[in-house]
């Protein structure tokens, strides 16, 4: 009986705290996420570029000057002209490096760019920021998840 | 057949003899004038800028920094500030005239700091503006061989008073004339006699474009026949507006070392550090009464003449009703403000140009940097430059006052760079950073002495169920059969310190010890990890190479010593931002580049033990408060018989490195601590870098351990020190002498789910 409490508890927990289960052998930091069984949008989000691209160009920074500057990049990503928008987001770095939502458009353009490996790593790299929501961190994962 | 020569027969040969002639002249002088006005004019060197700064809220500024940088940049202080390039600070507020740059509009801004940060930004109008751009300093160029530095300037950026100046000064008539005009020479001619002075040229705007162009400025009538043809085929082949525009581009206003500073749009940047669409009318006056004698009338070196020739510019401005009386003496009143020039002869930061001559090699040809006006925007950081140039060159003063004149000879190179992004921000390569030649951040290749251990330890921590920062090392004699010889290797301190804990034996740079653990990995495992560093070089197999018998240039060290800092996430080094053409558009681009090499988990402690260098070990005596704010870690390398002095930190968001040494290799009697170290300081402490946030390690636990036996202890313990684990890898014995004062470690979260987690699996098998 005791067991049963106990497996059931751990399974309530196992989905609150998403904990990450690849090991093998890629560079996943901490808090990766086993996106693939969390959930239809989650599945969404890994198998649609354009509706992931909606859903991080939604993420704001929380200093308005920055967030301004993730607009501009946001017109330059829409427009393709990829490296303006890249500029604009090393420009948002170079103010402050503590911010989610540059990391993950560099991801993302990274992404886009083909660059796959190195959007990995720029998500990788925003894991270690601390205060980033959830949904920053699981729209991260989908990037470690996202087969080179 | 005979041909009888007449008088007239031969008349006719010399005449057709010199037509032919005249014909062939003519027909060169054409050739050269049409090739140099659609050529050669127009071709511009690539300009090399520093960055431009930006200032938006939340941007962490150092007032001192922000205040030198204002001083690079030619800005004035004023109390209210009414033109641009003025400001005034006081009470943590900036209120500055931006010149305007790019995107960045010219105009008055407000900012205001709390603790280093800014947190606001007006314009005059008083509303919230997000961000603002300062212009970057020109630090260098790359000029053809004639060394000629232009700013090309369109019509449309040449301002209508720019013109009315020239032509009242230079040619009134410029617009009626066919090139020559005996007008303008008679009445130059008048008025001179009239003025008792020269205030008028004889020689049209278009002869005098002839001349700069094509001829010498000797005095003779070959010359001023040739230049007469010039000028007639120029005004045959191009409009007024064209001749006056080359004209504009053209005119020499001044002699920089090696750089000749030619057009009004340079001239406008080397005197007033701003473009000449920002000029005001009495520095326009300045620079066209400059033409008459660039040298005679340069306002740095005769102030006195160049202020009683631009008054009389003023004055015959005032004459053509350019400018009313009362202009002409609120003019005349003000004082020249020309500003210092930026640099010299081909670049100000020598082993900075080098960097960016060698990145720009993979992708330009030589003509193309010197003919087509590229914009090249560095990452350098101009007070960071000036101020590591400072600390090499103050250190050394310092230590030929220590240790003798012994020292005279000694050399030095040093980089400063941005950890995440891999920005080069600042480069020196030589104890004498404004001189041209042997760059040693680049090409010295040094043993790196004790640099090498963290590599070393790093290779250890990252086989995390082996190795962990208490993990036990021995430091007691050891003596190894190598090429036929026994190797023997020695503490610094000459004494064997038996068995010690991994994080202490790499802050305390204990050769044994660290030489054993290397011989333990193995030099498959070790050379794996200089791999992932970026190291691409193949390493010796000799047991030496533990205790930095390795060589390496400074900038490679740096590269590798960046993904520890940066956390495993490896960025290479660039010291170019873009590169833009002549219309501004950006022709190519160095984009943030990043890649993970190593799980951030084994970095971060090795970072731990690199902070306990300053804390208690070989770079030990910084505050505490400090090394926190700034999260700093750092390694000192002394290489055999004191070659080499090495240092390695990071600190906020910097990382620098600085090599000490004698090119001929001789001792020196410096070590790493003693020598390059104090050059760390005199920078660090100097630019004193802003406050880091920690990054967040879920997978990390904090546990008190004891400093000798690396076994669980307390705060309340001797000799304790909170020491960072891999959750899972974590002491968990607390001897028995420690049982009063040791606290158990307390199980974290992720603890919790691991037992879970080996439950369940349990449960399910």
């Amino acid at each position: 009986m005791n067991n049963l409490r106990l497996v059931v508890f751990f399974l309530v927990l196992s989905i609150l705290f998403s904990c990450a289960s690849n090991q093998n052998n890629e560079y996943i930091t901490s808090d990766s996420i086993s996106v693939s069984e969390f959930s239809s949008s989650v599945e969404l989000l890994v198998s649609n570029t354009n509706f992931l691209e909606d859903e991080i160009l939604k993420i704001n920074a929380k200093n308005p000057s920055v967030q301004r500057i993730l607009v501009n990049s946001d017109v330059y990503l829409r427009e393709g002209k990829l490296i303006q928008a890249n500029s604009e987001l090393e420009r948002a770095l170079r103010i402050t490096k503590k911010e989610g939502a540059i990391y993950l458009r560099l991801a993302h353009l990274r992404h886009i760019q083909g660059l796959l490996a190195e959007s990995k790593s720029f998500a990788s790299r925003a894991l270690l920021i601390k205060d980033i929501s959830s949904w920053e961190r699981l729209l991260l994962n989908v990037y470690l998840k996202r087969p080179i | 057949m005979k041909i009888k020569l007449t008088l007239g027969s031969l008349g006719i040969i010399a005449l057709i003899i010199v037509f032919v002639i005249s014909a062939s002249v003519v027909a060169i002088i054409d050739s050269r004038v049409t090739n140099k006005l659609d050529g050669v004019l127009w071709t511009i060197p690539a300009k090399v800028y520093s960055r431009s700064l930006d200032l938006a809220e939340g941007s962490k500024v150092n007032k001192s920094n922000l205040m030198k940088e204002l001083g690079m940049l030619s800005y004035s202080e004023n109390r209210s500030p009414s033109k641009p390039g003025e400001f005034t600070y006081s009470k943590d507020n900036l209120r500055i005239f931006l010149r305007g740059y790019e995107d960045q509009k010219s105009g008055l801004f407000e900012v205001s700091f709390k603790d280093g940060t800014v947190t606001k930004i007006t314009n005059q109008l008083g509303i919230s503006v997000d961000i603002v751009r300062f212009e970057p300093i020109a630090i260098g160029g790359m000029y053809p061989s004639h060394m000629e530095d232009r700013i090309l300037l369109s019509w449309s950026q040449v301002p209508s008073i720019l013109i009315d100046t020239i032509l009242s000064v230079e040619d009134q008539n410029f617009f009626n004339h066919k090139g020559i005009s005996f007008r303008s020479i008679s009445r130059a001619f008048f008025t001179n006699v009239k003025a008792g002075d020269i205030e008028q040229g004889g020689s049209t705007i278009t002869q005098q474009l002839a001349k700069n162009l094509f001829f010498t400025s000797e005095q003779t009538i070959k010359r001023k026949v040739m230049e007469a043809i010039a000028a007639l085929l120029i005004e045959f082949h191009y409009s007024k507006e064209e001749i006056l525009l080359a004209y504009i581009n053209d005119v020499f206003l001044a002699q920089s070392g090696k750089r000749a500073v030619h057009g009004f749009g340079m001239g406008a940047q080397h005197f007033f550090g701003t473009s000449v669409t920002n000029l005001e009318t009495d520095q326009i006056a300045l620079l066209v009464g400059m033409l008459k004698g660039p040298s005679l009338y340069n306002p740095r070196r005769n102030p006195n003449n160049a202020t009683k020739r631009r008054n009389l510019v003023l004055g015959i401005l005032q004459k053509g009703r350019h400018i009313n009386s009362s202009s002409l003496e609120e003019y005349k009143s003000r004082p020249l403000k020309v500003v210092s020039p930026s640099f010299r002869s081909e670049t100000k930061y020598p082993a900075f140009h080098d960097l960016v001559r060698l990145e720009l090699r993979e992708n330009y040809q030589d003509p193309e940097l010197r003919t087509q006006g590229l914009k090249i925007q560095t990452n350098l950081d101009p007070v960071l430059q000036e101020s590591l140039e400072n600390s090499i060159k103050k250190t050394k003063a310092q230590l030929i006052k220590k240790y003798g004149k012994e020292l005279t000879e000694l050399e030095g190179a040093a980089l400063a760079v941005d950890i995440a992004s891999g920005e080069i921000k600042a480069v020196v390569g030589s104890s004498d950073p404004s001189k041209f030649g042997f760059n040693r951040s680049i090409n010295a290749i040094r043993p790196i002495g004790s640099l090498v251990k963290p590599f070393i330890y790093l290779t250890a921590l990252n086989k995390y169920d082996e190795y962990n920062l208490t993990t036990i090392l021995d430091d007691s004699k050891l003596s190894i059969k190598s090429g036929g010889e026994v190797w023997e290797p020695n503490n610094f301190d000459k004494k064997f310190h038996g068995k010690i804990p991994l994080h202490v034996a790499l802050w305390q740079s204990y050769n044994i010890a660290s030489a054993r653990l290397g011989i333990e990995l193995g030099y498959d495992s070790v050379q794996e990890t200089f791999n992932k560093l970026g190291i691409r070089k193949s390493i010796e197999r000799y047991p030496s190479l533990f205790i930095g018998s390795f060589e390496m240039s400074p900038f490679d060290a740096i590269q590798s010593y960046q993904t520890i800092a940066a956390d495993g996430f490896y960025s290479p080094l660039r010291s170019i931002r873009d590169i833009k053409d002549l219309n501004g558009n950006i022709d190519l681009s160095y984009p943030y580049k990043i890649e993970q090499r190593l799980r951030p988990e084994p970095v971060h402690l090795l970072k731990f033990a690199m902070k306990q260098t300053f804390i208690s070990g070989t770079a030990r005596g910084y505050p505490k408060k400090n090394i926190e704010s700034w999260q700093a870690g750092g390694k000192t390398g002394t290489s055999d018989d004191q070659r080499d002095s090495w240092f390695v930190g990071f600190a906020g968001e910097l990382l620098v490195l600085v090599w000490l040494g004698f090119d001929d290799n001789r001792p020196t009697p410096l070590t790493g601590r003693s020598g390059a170290l104090e050059v760390w300081k005199n920078f660090i402490n100097d630019v004193q870098p802003s406050s880091v946030e920690k990054n967040s390690f879920p997978r990390v636990k904090y546990i008190w351990t004891d400093k000798k036996d690396g076994l669980v202890s307390g705060q309340k313990c001797k000799n304790s020190v909170l020491v960072p684990f891999i959750i899972g890898t974590e002491p968990n014995t607390i001897p028995s002498v420690r049982n009063k004062c040791a606290s158990k470690p307390k199980r974290s979260k992720s603890d919790v789910m691991q037992k879970l987690k080996k439950v369940f699996e349990e449960g399910q098998g």
